[in-house]
């Protein structure tokens, strides 16, 4: 094996040479379906998609006009889009911060009790596992004007003081109960509801992960330096500690809430909710790309619904890479 | 400062009874040691002190005042813990300032932002970052103020942790082990360093570990710990020449002390392998009992050598050799230390004599309870040969 | 316990309404149309006998049917016959409530074949990825070659573009190679996750060499080593993977609604209930919540065995 036992010195390098050769041959094609498949499905189709955004493309056309930045500028003058825009963000902007919150209250919670802590979670996971098109007709069921449980329970509650305190349910009591999916006044947020309902289990489930990472001689630490009160106990220790968490966490509820699809598709199928009130990107890209074939604007919906999810995901970890990190 | 007193201490865990009637009085500007192997309730025992555990039954005094019911933010105690417990997203700064930021400063002025505009802020934010820098400087850790524990090296996150509990003027400080995180060399360093401290700062230690070489070197007083109880309070002088009981004998010292099973007679003559020794004690019952005798109190004889054996293993260590001899007629090992200019005729295999300073015999009962008023009583031994 | 009631009070309301929907699906699937128009009968319904009128209007007698029944009803003319006919027609349509919501589900449907379609296509999409994932995650983690670092950047970038978000083009890509409307579609777009190699490439790393430098002292080739070394002790974490995979691509919606189109041999499980809602009226809930029962019960069930995997899994994502 040695120089010593007399192997030529040029054997060896050979040997290593031709060693380093077959490990790198077997690299390349170990990685070589992946980096195709990488190239072929992610990669092109945000190419095709950039360009086709400047075109008039549809399916089934032989040829198709270039036509500029058409479809962007349709996209932020048309009140359609405005509509989109407003119902997108509306969304985001509701189902995070509330899912996210609740989220960590229940890991909060849950994480302080000695019992039980399995139950509450099991079931508060239970919505992430569903599939999530038949838990939308079934909240459809729920939210029917006349035969759904929602308004069959509110109803219960006609006659009683709340009638008097609250002048929805006078409203309700004297006429009827909201039309919640027709009414485009309660439309967005019955969506923006089911999207916590369904999501905040997740995000409980990842605190609840970065709780058992804080050290528990930390709070006893902060006790000792006079933290007398659960929310100092909070500030100081478990806030900072769940820190890179809740940075994944806010960036996962955002990129699933631009997502948004399935509940819209199945209580809408066409045209957005009531007034549109419902539009959002993912809707849009479907029905203007797909149903209508209208390929450029679509494509114009990708770009743009493209740029907003990565430049979220590269803030987090711009986030996680600097600030959170000790 | 002030002095501690435990008073009959009991402290379960459901089932498991983990302190069982502990008493202490520890006085003001003492280093306590509280020592025992894992498992011993020494670090309930602190925890029970610092607040951050409810006892039974029992109660704990501080500076003469109970504190029963009080939580451990109130008790004006400082904690080293054992892994340091430094807030991570915290500068090693900050880190020192909370005790402080936490007692001196409402909720309101410690907000980030809206902090800044309360009334009497800056005022004490420039006294405390003056402590701070105080306490930074007595553990020369003063350039270290801007770095975060993640950056730090395990001795100076530990220094970090000891200025956190010193920064302000605590009743009295407690340490969880707060070496073991430690390499072995860095250990021997902050022990010395934190025997120094207080010295300096005069103020009551009360220090747990595992460790009887850290209990040894830095206390006052060693309380030994053992199954939930204090077997033996007192200087480490008396608890390692003068142990009441068998397993505080045990624990105490390194290498452990050799125990050799005797008889006593109803004579308090004391007999080994069914020789008489030179030995009696005061007790006049016939009983079965144990010998205790430390390395040192062993040494080499030719003539006349109440235990024989065969070398089995010699350990030098440089400044002293520790033999270990295969005793005839027993069939266990006892060890001796000697110093290592010995060597040479101490060969593998090589039959050796041993007698023992009687006045460092130590002599206990069947149940492990020392009997003492042990007299030599060589003269009459040559007597009776 | 007494000192936490406030806080089991917000748990205990926060599952009311976790579980509200939940109970309405399975409630309903139990209810007859009486029931459920009317909202009483409680969690079961009262399971009385009830008639399936569509069923009734299929057996509706025809003249040939009186005539061939004619002998069992001696001496009665046609129109009692007929009545007879009706009235046993009648007593051989009724059922339970839950019944005929369940046979419904699966005879109105072929929710066996969408059934079927979901465990075909989330298994070739799991399968495949791992075929994929894992030999490069393999070369990531523990070969030296030139460029690993710039496919390595790849990996890292492919990470940001949700394949959802890029439905659009591929759908175009799918439908110029005319593979819209077939099982093709349904799977290539997912056969390479990207998170799965990062993942894999993660916790390869933490794989010690040696074990690989002996499996090439034994004369291992690259590619046995990736199947028989690497792959056995990859075996938890690749379940975390498969239960996120599967998960994730059962419950899919989005992307099956827009390759297939019209072709019901090829519907999902959400599909097949998307097209079930579309074309039931309302005396249609009871069999449409008991196909939405069928549908999410596996992933629920196989959740409640394997609870501490399944969080693991679908959680992945926060592993760093």
């Amino acid at each position: 094996m040695s120089l010593a036992d007399g192997v030529p010195h040029e054997a060896v390098v050979e040997k290593t040479v031709s060693h380093n050769v077959k490990e790198r041959r077997a690299a390349w094609i170990l990685t070589g379906p992946a980096l195709i498949l990488m190239v072929v499905i992610l990669l092109a189709p945000i190419l095709v998609a950039s360009l086709l955004s400047f075109t008039n493309y549809s399916l089934g056309n032989s040829g198709f006009d270039w036509v500029g930045f058409r479809n962007y500028e349709k996209l932020f003058t048309r009140s359609t889009y405005a509509k989109m825009f407003v119902a997108t963000l509306t969304y985001v902007v509701t189902v995070v911060p509330i899912s996210v919150g609740l989220g960590l209250g229940a890991a909060l919670l849950i994480n302080s009790l000695g019992r039980f802590r399995e139950v509450y979670k099991t079931i508060y996971f239970l919505p992430v596992m569903a599939t999530l098109l038949a838990m939308a007709i079934a909240w459809e069921f729920m939210l029917h004007p006349s035969i759904g449980m929602i308004n069959r329970t509110l109803e219960m509650g006609c006659g009683t003081f709340l009638e008097r305190i609250w002048s929805f349910m006078a409203n309700g009591c004297a006429g009827h109960f909201p039309v919640w999916l027709g009414d485009k006044r309660y439309a967005i947020w019955v969506i923006s509801f089911i999207g916590i309902w369904q999501g905040f289990g997740f995000n409980m489930v990842l605190y609840l992960a970065g709780l058992t990472g804080v050290h528990r001689e930390l709070y006893h630490a902060a006790e000792m330096d006079g933290a007398r009160s659960a929310w100092e106990r909070f500030r100081l220790v478990t806030w900072p500690a769940l820190g890179p968490t809740t940075v994944f966490v806010v960036t996962i509820s955002c990129i699933r809430a631009f997502q948004v699809f399935d509940t819209i598709e199945a209580f809408w199928p066409q045209g957005g909710g009531p007034n549109k009130s419902t539009y959002v990107m993912m809707f849009a890209i479907f029905e203007k790309g797909v149903q209508q074939n209208l390929i450029g604007i679509g494509s114009a919906i990708t770009m743009v619904f493209l740029a907003f999810v990565m430049f979220l995901t590269l803030i987090q970890r711009w986030l996680v890479e600097r600030k959170v990190h000790y | 400062m002030a002095g501690l007193s435990i008073k009959n201490i009991n402290k379960r865990f459901g089932e498991t009874e983990v302190l069982k009637g502990v008493s202490l009085d520890i006085a003001d500007g003492e280093f306590v040691s509280l020592v025992g192997p894992s498992g011993c309730g020494k670090s309930t025992l602190l925890r029970i002190i610092a607040g951050l555990e409810e006892q039974t039954s029992g109660d704990v005094q501080i500076g003469g005042a109970s504190v029963a019911g009080q939580r451990a933010a109130d008790r004006n105690l400082s904690m080293v813990f054992q892994s340091y417990a430094l807030y991570p997203h915290l500068s090693v700064g900050e880190n020192i300032a909370v005790p402080l930021r936490m007692r001196r400063m409402n909720t309101l002025q410690r907000l980030p932002l809206l902090g800044g505009v309360m009334p009497g802020k800056t005022r004490r934010a420039e006294e405390i970052a003056k402590e701070v820098t105080h306490a930074a400087e007595i553990l020369e850790i003063a350039h270290l103020l801007d770095r975060k524990p993640g950056q730090l090296s395990g001795g100076q996150r530990q220094r970090v942790a000891l200025g956190r509990a010193l920064v302000r003027d605590p009743a009295a400080f407690l340490l969880d082990e707060p070496l073991s995180n430690l390499d072995a060399k860095l250990r021997v360093q902050t022990r010395a360093e934190i025997a120094q401290l207080h010295r300096q700062l005069k103020a009551t230690f009360v220090y747990v570990t595992h460790d009887q070489v850290e209990a040894m070197t830095m206390s006052d007083r060693i309380a030994v710990m053992m199954g939930g109880r204090i077997l033996q309070c007192a200087a480490p002088e008396t608890v390692y020449d003068d142990p009441d009981r068998i397993e505080v004998a045990e624990f105490i010292g390194s290498p452990k002390i050799n125990l050799l099973p005797v008889e006593l007679s109803e004579t308090g003559q004391v007999h080994l392998l069914g020789e008489p020794l030179s030995l009696t004690t005061g007790r006049r019952t016939k009983a079965v009992g144990s010998l205790g005798l430390r390395p040192e109190a062993l040494f080499l004889t030719d003539s006349n050598a109440p235990l024989r054996g065969q070398i089995v293993h010699t350990e030098n260590l440089g400044s002293e050799l520790f033999v270990q001899v295969e005793v005839n007629g027993l069939g266990s090992r006892i060890t001796f230390r000697t110093t290592p200019d010995k060597r040479a005729s101490l060969a593998q295999g090589a039959t050796v004599g041993l007698d023992f300073d009687a006045d460092k015999a130590l002599i206990f009962d069947a149940i492990g309870a020392r009997v003492r008023d042990t007299h030599s009583t060589t003269t009459s031994k040559t007597e009776v040969a | 316990m007494t000192r936490d009631w406030w806080k089991h009070l917000l748990l205990i309301l926060g599952v009311i309404v976790v579980i509200a929907p939940f109970y309405m699906m399975v409630s309903y699937s139990f209810k007859s149309p009486g029931e459920i128009d009317r909202g009483e009968g409680g969690f079961f319904g009262r399971q009385e006998l009830m008639v399936d009128e569509r069923c009734v209007v299929r057996r509706d007698p025809s003249r040939a049917d009186i005539t061939a029944a004619a002998p069992r009803f001696p001496g009665q003319n046609d129109r009692d016959i007929r009545d007879a006919l009706v009235a046993e027609a009648e007593t051989d349509c009724s059922m339970r409530p839950v019944v005929f919501n369940y046979t419904m589900a699966f005879t109105e449907a072929p929710l066996l074949r969408y059934l079927m379609n979901g465990i075909i296509v989330t298994a070739s999409i799991f399968l495949i990825q791992v075929v994929v994932a894992l030999p490069a995650a393999y070369a990531l983690a523990k070969l030296k070659f030139w460029g690993r670092d710039a496919v390595f950047a790849l990996v890292l970038f492919c990470l940001l573009i949700p394949v959802h978000a890029i439905a659009l083009p591929l759908y175009i890509l799918l439908a110029k190679l005319g593979l819209t409307n077939t099982y093709a579609a349904l799977v290539v777009p997912w056969t390479i996750s990207v998170f799965g190699i990062f993942l894999m490439r993660q916790f390869f790393m933490t794989v010690p060499d040696d074990l690989i430098d002996a499996a090439r002292m034994d004369g291992m080739s690259e590619f046995a080593i990736v199947w028989r070394v690497m792959l056995p002790t990859a075996i938890p974490a690749l379940l975390a993977f498969a239960i996120f995979s599967i998960v994730a691509h059962w419950n899919d919606y989005f992307w099956p609604r827009i390759v297939v189109t019209g072709n019901r041999d090829l519907f999902t499980p959400p599909l097949g209930l998307r097209e079930f809602k579309g074309g039931g009226d309302g005396s249609f809930f009871g069999p449409m919540m008991a196909t939405a029962t069928v549908i999410v019960t596996p992933l629920i069930v196989a959740f409640m065995l394997a609870q501490r995997r399944f969080i693991e899994g679908i959680t992945l994502s926060g592993m760093k």
